[in-house]
């Protein structure tokens, strides 16, 4: 399901990259760039976090003109007299006007890097409004964003993924040497699907899934082979012979009560357990209160 | 990757590597050595730095650097270094009568401003024109004083990447800030998330731990290292760690292996 959604088969998406400290994001997002220029798209990239040497590279050099980025990362809060792209043109009116501007009016797929530095200068309901105002826009075939889900609380990282149609978490594994990816799609019937996949990403940017995690990890499995008989590699011996099998099954325990035995205990047999009072002639047997404790 | 790291360690003659944010934090530790040993190897190795001390004076990284071999106010009067004394400044700025000039770096604690930018102005007038030092080097210590002082995270995030734009970016030159993480403190949620946010915007974090099993006379603690791989690859996307011991001399620090410490070899 990871590559369908870096593929972008279909319009209209809106992908959330989730990454933490741990592990980042940023390659697969590269791999989509690359995916949609090896379309012959047009790409806008928001470059708030990185240099654009940085985000070109390993991208085909034959799409160069494809690709169009927005150096926020210079000057994003116009500190200078003259900066190149800022924060606040995220909101304005102007950036629609760039993103639908070229001639041949293919729509374009709009990469966003990162969310979380849009988040920090804006409220997050006025950036989910200005994401689904792009969307809606026309002009955009697809919006495809970083998130560092680590430095927002859960209900804005909550609201911003409610908002998409597909959100790729990226974890590190269990085996530790490779990241993976877990991916939720959601279908415009409501569907919803949920896949977890071992990746990497190439030099040339091409993403390569290499096998399911298994839902329990690796290590219960390795529990299983290795589970020795306990008997063995004694000093000592803790086996039965066949003899002593038979007699160990013939043996009846103390307090386990077979048929024959419970009758044999319960019918009353001759000569025990009967009590025979013969009382004296001092003794004063009252018949009608033999513990002669009444009141009478 | 660990040539580099054993010449930023001290112990292999690499040359630095530039455009680099090197972030160092520490956790109920005191990982101020780490930028005294920091100071001095840009110093040695013929860097124009620019040094935002918020915490100590001048005479007392002075007087540290001597031991390391490094004498501070040489280096501030032939140019090679410049200071900004954070307390005096801070004090000066507070007890001010008169209206706020916008060239004091430390114009925020007048609570006009909201941002760090004239501190960023600041660190660019000395960063810039290196003459003949260079690369040009930016050391801040420590970046958690800002908040207690009552700047948001978002002014200083903003602070450090600005500083990032202009001197790894611009200058080729490398950035070490220091954060601090106590676990004692109310307002937990400020010096973490600064972390975070740092350690996304980082290349090589340096994090300074004590022992975890407990206190130790020869080993006086842990520093585990993390980076990034640049560029794509089948590592790129995680984070790669490394654990080292450290001990903490007169004359400087030295960094091993776990295990062995000339005390236990």
């Amino acid at each position: 399901m990871l590559l369908d959604v870096i593929q972008g088969t279909e319009n209209g998406g809106f992908v959330i990259i989730q990454d933490t400290v741990e592990c980042c994001g940023r390659q697969l997002l590269q791999s989509c760039i690359a995916a949609a220029l090896h379309r012959e798209e047009d790409v806008h990239v928001l470059a708030f976090e990185v240099c654009e040497e940085d985000l070109r590279l390993g991208l085909d050099r034959k799409y160069e003109q494809r690709l169009c980025v927005h150096n926020g990362y210079t000057d994003p809060l116009g500190w200078s007299e003259h900066p190149l792209f800022t924060v606040h043109q995220f909101m304005a009116e102007e950036l629609n006007a760039h993103l639908s501007g070229s001639e041949e009016s293919k729509p374009a797929t709009l990469i966003i890097d990162s969310l979380s530095w849009v988040l920090r200068h804006h409220p997050p309901a006025v950036v989910c409004q200005r994401l689904q105002e792009l969307r809606r826009g026309g002009a955009l075939r697809r919006v495809v964003a970083l998130l560092h889900c680590d430095l927002h609380q859960q209900s804005i990282v909550g609201s911003l993924c409610h908002l998409a149609t597909a959100v790729i978490s990226v974890v590190p594994g269990n085996r530790g040497q490779q990241a993976v990816a877990k991916t939720t799609r959601r279908t415009k019937s409501g569907k919803v699907t949920h896949e977890e996949e071992y990746f990497s990403v190439k030099e040339d940017l091409t993403v390569t899934v290499e096998a399911r995690p298994s839902l329990h990890g690796r290590p219960q499995t390795e529990e299983d082979e290795h589970e020795a008989d306990p008997a063995a590699n004694l000093t000592f011996n803790l086996r039965l012979s066949e003899g002593e099998k038979e007699a160990k099954e013939k043996l009846s325990l103390p307090f386990v009560f077979s048929e024959e035995k419970k009758s044999a205990l319960l019918q009353p047999r001759p000569g025990s357990g009967r009590i025979v009072y013969n009382p004296d002639a001092s003794d004063d047997f009252d018949p009608e209160d033999p513990d002669d404790d009444l009141a009478v | 990757m660990s040539g580099y790291l054993g010449s930023l360690l001290g112990f292999s003659t690499e040359k630095i590597e530039k455009g680099d944010f090197i972030l160092l934090s520490d956790r109920n530790a005191d990982a101020s050595f780490l930028i005294n040993h920091f100071l001095s190897l840009y110093l040695r190795a013929g860097c124009k730095v620019c040094f935002l001390g918020l915490v100590q004076s001048f005479s007392h990284y002075s007087a540290v650097a001597l031991r390391l071999g490094v004498n501070l106010v040489q280096a501030r009067e032939q140019g090679q270094l410049v200071f900004l004394e954070g307390l005096k400044d801070s004090v000066s700025q507070l007890l001010q009568q008169g209206p706020n000039s916008e060239a004091c770096p430390m114009g925020f604690l007048r609570g006009s401003q909201t941002d760090l930018r004239s501190l960023f102005r600041f660190v660019q007038r000395s960063v810039g024109g290196a003459g003949e030092w260079s690369p040009s080097i930016l050391l801040v210590d420590d970046m958690s004083v800002l908040l207690s002082l009552g700047v948001s995270v978002g002014a200083i995030l903003d602070f450090s990447h600005y500083c990032r734009t202009t001197v790894c970016h611009q200058l080729q030159g490398n950035m070490v800030m220091l954060v601090r993480v106590g676990e004692e403190e109310d307002d937990e949620e400020g010096p973490e998330l600064l972390l975070k946010a740092l350690t996304h915007q980082c290349s090589l974090a340096l994090s300074v731990q004590g022992l975890p099993t407990g206190y130790c006379r020869d080993i006086h603690g842990q520093v585990e290292v993390r980076w990034k791989e640049r560029g794509a690859g089948p590592g790129g996307a995680l984070t790669q760690k490394k654990l080292l011991q450290y001990k903490v001399h007169d004359k400087g620090v030295s960094f091993f292996a776990r295990g062995t410490s000339s005390a236990v070899l």
